[in-house]
C-alpha cells in the first residue's frame, strides 16, 4: 500500500500543527505592535509609533516567512484569526514591558517547535527554525534594552521625550537580516 | 483486505462504514451511512480534523436543536454530512482508526525503505 500521506507533505501532522500555530502567534504579534504603535502616536510618541509599525512590519515578515515554508513543503498553512488585540495601555512603559513578555513568550514557543523537531527527527524543520531562534536574540535584546531606557532617563520631566527619542536607536550589533 | 480492483485497499472498517486507499488515483474513500466521497490525502486529513473538532458536550447540553446535528460538507462533494451525536462518534471512531493504520504504514513504509532500494 502506498504511503499517501508522506506523498502529500513530508511534514508531520505535529509540527504542521506547530507551525500554523507559530504562524498565529507571529500574527498575534504583529497586531498587537500595531496596536501599542497607536497608542504611541495618539499619546505624541511619535519614535516609538514609528518603531512599533516597523516591529509589527517584522512580525508579519515572519509569519509569511513560516506560512510559506508549510505550504512549500505541501503543508496547509492556514491564514489565522487573530482576536483580543489590546487597544489600549496603561502607560508608555507598560507597552515595553508587554512587548518583552510577548517576545519571551515567542521564544518559549520556537523553543517547543525545536524540541519537537529533535523529538520527530524533523532536521529540515530544526534547520529552518534556527534563523527565528537566532532572530529572538536580537528581539530579547532590545526589548530589554528598551525597557532598561526607562530606567537610566527616568520618566520625570521630559525623560519620556527623551526616551522615545531614543527608542528607534536601540540595536542588536549581530543582525540575522542577512536573510 | 484488497478488493477485487487490486489498486483499493481497505484501511479500516467498522460496523458503521469504512475508509479504502486508491493507490491508482491517491485518494481515500470514506463509505459512511449512504454516503460515499472520494478524498485528494490532504482534504482527507483536513476532512478528519474538522470531525474531531465537534464539540460533542455542546451538542449533549444544548437544549438548542441546532446543535442536534452537525453538518460537515466535504470537498468536491455534492452531499453533506448531516451527523447526529451517534453519527459523529461513529465517524470520530472510522477516522480515528483509519488513520491509525494509515500512521503504521508510514512507519511500515520508512522502515522498508532502505531494504527495497538496497543493491
Amino acid at each position: 500500500m502506498k504511503d499517501l500521506l508522506r506523498l502529500r507533505t513530508s511534514l508531520s501532522e505535529e509540527i504542521e500543527l506547530l507551525l500554523n500555530e507559530q504562524i498565529k502567534a507571529e500574527a498575534y504579534s504583529s497586531a498587537v505592535y500595531l496596536a501599542m504603535s497607536s497608542y504611541c502616536n495618539r499619546n505624541g510618541f511619535d519614535h516609538s509609533a514609528g518603531y512599533l509599525e516597523k516591529q509589527s512590519n517584522e512580525e508579519r515578515g515572519h509569519m509569511l516567512k513560516i506560512f510559506k515554508y508549510v505550504n512549500d513543503l505541501g503543508g496547509r498553512a492556514i491564514s489565522p484569526e487573530v482576536t483580543n488585540i489590546p487597544q489600549e495601555f496603561e502607560s508608555f512603559k507598560t507597552v515595553f514591558e508587554l512587548s518583552l513578555q510577548q517576545e519571551i513568550k515567542v521564544t518559549g514557543q520556537l523553543n517547543r517547535i525545536a524540541d519537537q523537531c529533535i523529538r520527530l527527527k524533523d532536521y529540515t524543520t530544526f534547520e529552518f527554525i534556527q534563523w527565528f531562534l537566532k532572530e529572538q536574540i536580537e528581539e530579547e535584546y532590545v526589548a530589554r534594552r528598551i525597557l532598561e531606557l526607562f530606567d537610566l532617563i527616568g520618566e520625570e520631566g521630559t525623560g519620556r521625550w527623551q526616551i522615545d527619542k531614543q527608542i528607534p536607536k536601540v540595536s542588536y550589533g549581530e543582525s540575522t537580516d542577512e536573510e | 483486505m484488497i478488493d477485487t480492483c487490486i489498486n483499493i485497499v481497505e484501511v479500516f472498517r467498522t460496523v458503521h462504514g469504512s475508509v479504502s486507499q486508491c493507490d491508482k488515483t491517491n485518494s481515500y474513500i470514506l463509505e459512511f451511512g449512504d454516503i460515499t466521497n472520494s478524498f485528494r490525502a490532504t482534504d482527507f486529513i483536513d476532512f478528519t480534523k474538522r470531525v474531531n473538532s465537534i464539540d460533542l458536550v455542546k451538542m449533549i447540553l444544548s437544549s438548542s436543536s441546532v446543535t442536534d446535528v452537525a453538518v460537515l460538507m466535504p470537498p468536491y462533494a455534492e452531499r453533506c454530512f448531516v451527523l447526529t451525536l451517534t453519527d459523529t462518534l461513529n465517524l470520530k471512531e472510522l477516522l480515528s482508526g483509519a488513520k491509525f493504520n494509515l500512521h503504521l504504514n508510514s512507519i511500515i513504509c520508512e522502515c522498508l525503505r532502505p531494504h527495497l532500494y538496497s543493491i
